[in-house]
């Protein structure tokens, strides 16, 4: 759940996260992450766009995180 | 920094509806979006978390809009005529400043939407409307008849008309413009065949 939301907390990526696989990935990844607000992934998008609401956690920590697991992942700009 | 700009978030809410109307549902995605606005592909994503999310959330925006337009001055204690009035006066108007609104409700209507769209259908209106039709038929002001019935004849007349206004053209492509005569010749029409 959101609220009053700070802009620069909203991380977005763009991914090659299309499966059902990959998803409960992130689920084991960034549900219990103490650092992670909340997340989704739009999958209907063609970026499989994640979009990750944190107040500390940058760009690059996410970045390392995803690939380390062997998934594509760059900042989406 | 990013900090909120509402101009921006004016523009992607509305192009979402114009490219909605336009393409349909089917057609639509952020990225399509983006480029419409000529912005970031990331830029929709600030605002909304996902498709789903933005779509469900400009359809609720411009249902409250539309309930608005709806209930302004409705007094669903007034007697069937002044109130069957009351709701052909605010729906023109919502045609007329709203034309293409109905497009879009129309694709929502018949999406995988449908559901959610419906649940927060314009609790409001439904609510002094159910009053209203509960008034009349209390009263006996109206004939005996289903729903579907009564409405069909009390805003299908209107909903016609509104089409045939906007496209500019009747049956068999004859030229058609809406006059206040027009307008309220049906409505003392509608009224008479529903009235007891």
């Amino acid at each position: 759940m959101e609220t009053a939301l700070n802009f620069n907390h909203i991380l977005l990526f763009k991914t090659n996260i299309s499966s059902h696989k990959g998803k409960q990935l992130l689920h084991t990844l960034l549900d219990k992450h103490p650092a992670v607000q909340c997340w989704n992934i739009d999958m209907e998008d063609s970026d499989y766009v994640l979009r990750i609401i944190s107040e500390t956690l940058s760009h690059t920590q996410i970045i390392e995180i995803i690939n380390h697991h062997g998934y594509q992942c760059c900042e989406l700009t | 920094m990013r900090s909120r700009n509402t101009d921006k978030e004016e523009l992607v809410k509305q192009k979402a509806i114009e490219l909605i109307i336009k393409d349909g549902l089917e057609g639509f995605s952020m990225n399509k979006l983006a480029r419409a606005c000529k912005i970031s592909v990331g830029t929709p994503y600030i605002y909304y978390k996902d498709r789903d999310d933005l779509i469900m959330k400009v359809a609720m925006e411009e249902l409250r809009v539309m309930e608005e337009f709806f209930i302004r001055d409705f007094d669903p204690e007034e007697p069937f005529e002044q109130g069957l009035r009351k709701q052909w006066e605010n729906r023109y108007r919502y045609a007329r400043e709203k034309p293409k609104m109905n497009q879009f409700f129309d694709q929502l209507r018949s999406s995988s939407y449908q559901e959610e769209f419906l649940s927060g259908f314009m609790p409001g209106f439904i609510s002094a409307m159910t009053r209203f039709m509960h008034n009349i038929t209390e009263r006996g002001e109206i004939e005996t008849m289903p729903f579907e019935v009564y409405w069909s004849i009390a805003f299908g007349t209107l909903y016609n008309l509104i089409r045939f206004d906007i496209e500019g053209k009747s049956l068999g492509g004859k030229p058609f413009k809406m006059t206040d005569e027009v307008l309220w010749r049906a409505f003392d029409l509608v009224v008479k065949s529903l009235k007891k």
